[in-house]
């Protein structure tokens, strides 16, 4: 019998036991065309990158089926890699295309590789423990800004996040209370889509008053009024976020990406880039725009990765009405977790989630009124602590 | 992994509503007048006119389809007619 008085318990399943099947992002491809070999840590496993002679990039398991050398210690020769073993040469596509020493390569000499693609200065590898290769019809949407003379190059962040399954960055998809309280930012409007392999978050949100970024204290600086953000991830991993920041002379345009790979069970890498539309009023600032908001997203991730850090694995959180679908997000996420055969309609049919916003934000507006009258009365800023950093412009995560 | 049940939804759960327009059937709960979760399947998702005569807006994030105008009219007759039980006003 459930009384009121029951203790409720955290339910926490095992992590995952395999990695998500879909596109990855693993970065700039730029990082990647020095003509060297690049080590990557990601689903479980040690992986070799580096570009052939035409610029193609390549990703295969780093271990020499050989001798078990690391190929990503090894070098580049012509489009494949030599291990610094004994020198065995291995193609983009798996293959032992030379070993120096013997009269021919052995049977089977082949090695997993992983197929990748290259667009809009982003390298992406296909994950999928099933070993297919990825179907006509998932792909990752083409980013126009990013190869536009109008819009800035990426400023590109990454950060690595031990002691968290990727699982938490993807709740955030659906989090709009974690936004004030966070971010110190101020949602007006939050709506979630999932269908197919996209989920998508709309959020429209003002900035704080009590929230002030400290170089806009008294300078002639614009201020940001407010965001619009449509933000979808493309499979498991690759988020795009249509971001439009409208700021008091005027609206600036961005594209962000929020993208991770899985390094381990409980650690990934989390990287993040943005490209911004030189709009006229930004004259030729564009780039250092860019660069800012970068630096702000970034505080915003931070402040993410120390919830993620401390907090527990829950597999029934318990939510009220003004809190958004986690159970529904957790249910379409789980498509790429089960093989491709398994997938049910449940998990990719659409589903629609509006909040209703009016009860959070007049409880956001009375505690907003409550932190500028302790400021005005000069009593501590113990409320608003952290929040001078700016964060005010946060991302959709 | 398997994933639980949003307890709010056993509670209340999703009931049916149809489009006026195309006749798409979805289901469809509301837990306050602006507040509305609507699950479609396979079926109603292709009869859905709005959705056919929308094209894929600018940017990376575009070709979400943001909802039909038609279903959520349809949507809130249900709620006004009492169909859709809005559970702020259940006492
Ligand atoms: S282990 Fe790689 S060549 Fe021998
Ligand atoms: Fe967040």
């Amino acid at each position: 019998m459930t009384t009121a008085d029951d203790v409720r318990s955290i339910e926490a399943d095992a992590l995952p036991t395999r990695f998500a099947r879909g596109w990855h992002c693993l970065g700039l491809a730029r990082d990647f065309t020095d003509g060297k070999p690049h080590t990557v840590r990601a689903f479980g496993q040690k992986l070799v990158v580096w570009a052939a002679a035409d610029g193609t990039l390549n990703v295969l398991d780093a271990y020499c089926r050989h001798m078990g050398g690391d190929l990503s210690r090894g070098t580049v020769e012509g489009d494949d890699i030599a291990c610094p073993f004994h020198a065995w040469r291995w193609g983009g596509d798996g293959r032992c295309t030379r070993v120096p020493y013997a009269r021919r390569v052995p049977l089977r000499a082949r090695t997993a590789a992983f197929p990748t693609v290259r667009q809009d200065g982003l390298l992406f590898v296909w994950n999928d423990p099933e070993g297919k290769p990825p179907p006509e019809d998932v792909t990752v949407p083409r980013i126009a800004g990013a190869t536009s003379d109008e819009w800035t190059d990426w400023s590109w962040y990454s950060v690595e996040i031990k002691g968290a399954n990727c699982r938490e960055i993807i709740d955030n998809v659906v989090d709009m209370a974690h936004f004030f309280y966070v971010h110190y930012s101020f949602p007006t409007y939050f709506k979630n889509i999932f269908e197919g392999h996209t989920a998508t978050q709309i959020m429209k949100g003002v900035a704080r008053e009590d929230v002030r970024r400290p170089q806009a204290e008294g300078s002639s600086a614009p201020t940001v009024l407010g965001q619009t953000s449509v933000a979808t991830y493309h499979g498991p991993s690759f988020m795009t976020d249509d971001l439009t920041y409208h700021y008091s002379d005027g609206d600036v345009d961005s594209v962000l990406v929020n993208c991770h790979y899985p390094i381990t069970a409980d650690s990934f890498m989390l990287q993040y880039g943005i490209v911004v539309q030189k709009a006229g009023h930004l004259g030729d600032t564009a780039e250092d725009v860019a660069a800012k908001m970068g630096e702000f997203i970034k505080i915003g991730f931070e402040q993410d990765v120390s919830i993620w850090q401390h907090k527990a694995r829950i597999d029934n959180p318990l939510l009220c009405e003004e809190d958004g679908p986690v159970y529904q997000l957790r249910r379409w996420y789980e498509q790429f977790y089960v093989d491709a055969a398994e997938v049910r309609p449940e998990m990719t049919d659409r589903f629609e989630f509006e909040i209703d916003t009016t009860k959070p934000n007049a409880a956001w507006r009375a505690e907003i009124a409550e932190n500028l009258a302790q400021r005005n009365g000069g009593t501590g800023s113990d409320a608003t602590a952290g929040a001078g950093t700016g964060a005010a412009v946060s991302g959709p995560v | 992994m398997a994933v639980r049940s949003d307890s709010r939804f056993l509670d209340a759960p999703l009931v049916p509503v149809s489009c006026r327009v195309c006749g798409a059937g979805v289901r469809v709960r509301k837990s306050t007048w602006d507040q509305t979760s609507v699950q479609w399947d396979g079926e109603a998702l292709a009869s859905c006119t709005e959705r056919r005569a929308s094209g894929p807006g600018p940017g990376p994030s575009g070709e979400v389809f943001r909802g039909c105008g038609a279903l959520a009219e349809a949507i809130r007759e249900a709620a006004v007619l009492g169909e859709v039980r809005v559970r702020s006003e259940d006492g």
